[in-house]
């Protein structure tokens, strides 16, 4: 059978961007993988993953599940194999037999690549011609002096390379009419859940003005990378001033780009990562 | 044995043994802790005794050779590679020998001016050991006299030879497979062994338990869910109680002049569901005070009734004597999960004072008996509620420290919501029983701090703004220093009287466990843990290095 969006998924959307700007909260798409015994498997997830993980996959004490692409799990076979054994050194357990049987864990398994699977395009609504976004990106639009695919072009921006696979068609259009909506959010690792590419202005106390995006931060201290690509690292007790421009993107708005040629683009960044 | 007694023919023939073998007797014996010299631990600083410092548990060094002038040259003296795993232990020092366990259940005792390792004991665990609902840790050992005690994932508690590692005995607590599991450093009071279990994530009935600490025999065991018939069985609807969690997993205090032991009590089962438990639920999320010597629940102080966010009162629990209205007054005091610090009296378990220490959205304050006044609507539903704090709360584990010279009570806090979730769910013995779940804010919509309050009010004098919610205690110490870690590598001291950053060490990985300080050769050694490494610092005047 395939799952039926629950209540929970439906009646959180409105507060979901502001929690979670990464969280494109869809409708299910055509290709996403149908789970068998859903709400068992649902059942299973937040028995024993929701705990950490969170309700929707969106990470909490743990990282963020619900991507297409994690980072530690290729396949469903290797994400069974870390409910089963977990991940060394980390706050990950492994189970017991007695609590998830092998048809138990690769429901769980199933359901995490599920979730993942809500959070990315819909084929059936991209609309617009793959081939003429590729031109866009690559001539009239230069997105490559600011976003490297496939090992082109210049780090400035977020890597493009697999964008198909990690973001939704209506995610892509936004960001490219109004990027400092939705700054992307780090999925996995230590900075989990913090904005990525966040504009920061700091003024030191000797008069130094820098402008970059925030690349680390910690209690004590913080790294910028400069658009022109000058990485910068200071001393808290050095900075006089610090402004973090949450709702801003160094990303500049597309105005000279009509509906057609969004569409397009989205069309083209949906290839990304799919082989097509 | 008429002209010597068993204790002084074992000194002579000590010392005969020492002469014989050219040993200095400048230093006690390896591992001989009585009682005695635990319940004195504030006049010899140079030794951590016990898991919180004291058995007041106020995390507190009397060393001051580190201070708020010369912390800025702080650096790594030795480091100490563990197991895999995460590091939540904190360290035992005594007579030059420091132990630890390592993760998930291991002690290892190390010379604690070189870190070599002397010897390690791993416990002998299946594959299928379970732990639901929290990480493969473990928080340390007790010593008393030679003997050290450790309690294991599998629901264990072992005592081994402080010398070798050898195993005195070993008692199987309780059952693992329906989700018992120790994680807590035991308490070693006189002639007893106090150990707490977790497991009310898996819907087990918690319990205290004291231990002959010389053959391992259950000396009495105090439930904390009352069964039909006992005080408080009223608060539990229908059979509830079987499965209404309340577990003890956090090493309590102890007050040798009342003879009053001090344990905070876990949350109810299942945690999110609390229509399956009508009732106030004693004695989860209470502070009990028990008699040590019969388990006896002297009195009780519940800070969340019908708790139905897992805001468990598993956090250190601090004593603290002062004037309070004019009069000498032995006090408790606690910075609870729920997000407010609360003021106890400890003879009577009278509520004095509670305030608001870190953001919440879920009660209007504090009655005048201590009861929160719930705002309606908070409840965990089907559809999501965002409320402040997270199930992980405004507290946790992770120790508060209190300095009796700045009479501030520092406590590491985590100002996070989430979005809590109910949801229909079955006992099944050795399964998760939460009924439920949460969405947890992160990134920029949470934050935390090292927050500095008056002991007696609560009120903010200080705070030190960290990145993330923290998991790692803190320290404060007779140098004006209050030590901690963040969740982003640093380890560092701020100045304890006015929170200024004075030292930071980027260590590469979070740090989750309580600093502690010991001395050795004359030199002030602090140690926190981060990722998998014990680090141990020291001022560079030292010289000695690592050899």
């Amino acid at each position: 059978m395939r799952i039926a969006p629950t209540p929970w998924l439906s009646l959180v959307v409105p507060i979901l961007p502001l929690l979670c700007p990464s969280a494109a909260a869809q409708e299910p798409a055509d290709a996403a993988p149908e789970l068998e015994d859903a709400e068992r498997a649902e059942r299973l997830y937040r028995a024993h993953c929701a705990r950490c993980h969170g309700v929707q996959g969106l990470g909490g004490e743990g990282p963020e599940l619900a991507q297409l692409a994690l980072p530690r799990a290729a396949d469903q076979a290797q994400l069974e194999d870390i409910v089963r054994s977990g991940i060394s050194g980390t706050g990950m357990p492994g189970t017991s037999s007695t609590v998830l049987d092998d048809d138990a864990v690769s429901l769980v398994a199933g359901y995490v690549l599920w979730l993942g699977a809500q959070t990315t395009a819909d084929a059936s609504t991209v609309t617009g011609d793959a081939n003429r976004g590729h031109d866009l990106f690559w001539a009239e639009g230069d997105c490559a002096s600011c976003h490297i695919v496939a090992g082109q072009g210049t780090a400035v921006g977020p890597e493009l390379t697999i964008i198909g696979l990690r973001r939704g068609a209506d995610y892509l259009r936004e960001a490219l009419s109004a990027p400092a909506a939705r700054l992307p959010v780090a999925r996995s690792g230590a900075r989990s859940g913090f904005f990525e590419y966040l504009p920061v202005r700091i003024v030191t106390h000797g008069g130094d003005i820098y402008n970059g995006m925030r690349m680390n931060e910690d209690a004590f201290t913080i790294q910028l990378m400069t658009v022109s690509g000058t990485f910068v690292s200071l001393r808290k007790g050095e900075i006089a001033e610090m402004e973090k421009r949450v709702g801003h993107s160094l990303m500049p708005v597309a105005q000279d780009l009509d509906e057609e040629d969004v569409e397009d683009l989205v069309a083209y960044l949906t290839t990304l990562g799919r082989g097509s | 044995m008429n002209k010597w007694s068993g204790r002084a023919f074992a000194v002579f023939a000590g010392l005969a043994l020492a002469i014989t073998l050219g040993v200095s007797m400048a230093q006690p014996a390896t591992g001989q802790v009585p009682y005695e010299r635990i319940v004195a631990a504030d006049s010899e600083p140079e030794s951590w005794l016990t898991y919180s410092g004291n058995y007041a548990s106020h995390r507190f060094s009397r060393l001051d050779q580190i201070n708020a002038g010369n912390v800025a040259d702080l650096r790594v003296v030795w480091a100490y590679q563990m197991d895999e795993g995460l590091i939540e232990t904190t360290p035992i020092v005594a007579d030059g020998v420091m132990y630890v366990t390592e993760p998930p259940s291991a002690v290892t005792a190390l010379d604690a001016r070189t870190g070599k390792r002397l010897w390690k004991w791993t416990p002998q665990m299946g594959s299928d050991v379970l732990h639901i609902g929290f990480p493969e840790v473990n928080r340390g050992v007790a010593i008393l006299d030679s003997t050290l005690y450790v309690g294991t994932l599998d629901a264990h508690l072992v005592a081994l030879d402080a010398r070798s590692g050898a195993v005195r005995w070993d008692v199987e607590v309780a059952d693992n497979a329906i989700g018992f599991a120790l994680t807590l450093a035991p308490l070693a009071l006189d002639g007893k062994i106090i150990v707490g279990v977790s497991g009310a994530e898996a819907g087990v009935r918690g319990f205290i338990d004291a231990y002959d600490p010389e053959t391992g025999e259950l000396v009495w065991r105090t439930y904390t869910i009352p069964a039909p018939g006992e005080f408080g069985s009223d608060t539990w609807g229908g059979n509830s109680w079987e499965t209404g969690g309340g577990s003890t997993w956090l090493t309590g205090s102890y007050d040798p002049e009342l003879d009053l032991l001090y344990w905070p009590i876990g949350n109810p089962a299942p945690d999110w569901n609390g229509d399956l438990r009508p009732g106030d639920n004693l004695y989860t999320d209470c502070l009990l005070a028990l008699d040590p010597d019969t388990g006896e629940i002297v009195w009780w102080f519940q800070f969340t009734p019908h708790d139905t966010h897992d805001w468990d009162a598993n956090q250190i629990q601090v004593l603290v004597d002062a004037e309070w209205e004019g009069e000498p007054r032995k006090l408790v005091v606690t910075a609870n999960r729920n997000a407010f610090y609360y003021v106890l009296d400890r003879e009577t378990g009278e509520f004095l004072h509670g305030t608001e220490y870190s953001k919440q959205t879920w009660a209007e304050g504090l009655d005048e008996n201590g009861r929160p006044i719930v705002i309606p609507g908070t409840d965990p539903t089907e559809e999501g509620n965002l409320v402040w704090p997270s199930l992980q709360g405004a507290a946790n584990w992770f120790s508060p420290s209190y300095s009796p010279m700045t009479r501030l009570f520092y406590q590491p806090t985590r100002i996070m919501g989430a979005i809590y979730y109910k949801a229909e769910v079955e006992y099944e013995p050795g399964q998760p029983f939460m009924g439920g779940g949460e969405q947890a804010l992160r990134g920029e919509e949470a934050s935390g701090a090292v927050k500095a309050l008056d002991v007696l009010t609560g009120e903010l004098v200080w705070e030190f703004p960290l990145q993330s919610p923290p998991w790692a205690g803190v320290m404060a110490t007779a140098g004006n220093l209050v030590f901690g870690g963040s969740d982003e590598g640093n380890i560092f001291a701020l100045n304890a009287e006015t929170g200024e950053p004075l030292w930071n060490f980027q260590a590469g990985a979070a740090v989750r466990s309580g600093p502690m300080s010991y001395e050795i050769d004359g030199q002030q050694r602090i140690v926190n843990s981060a990722g998998g490494t014990m680090f141990v610092f020291g001022l560079p005047e030292d010289g000695r290095g690592p050899g």
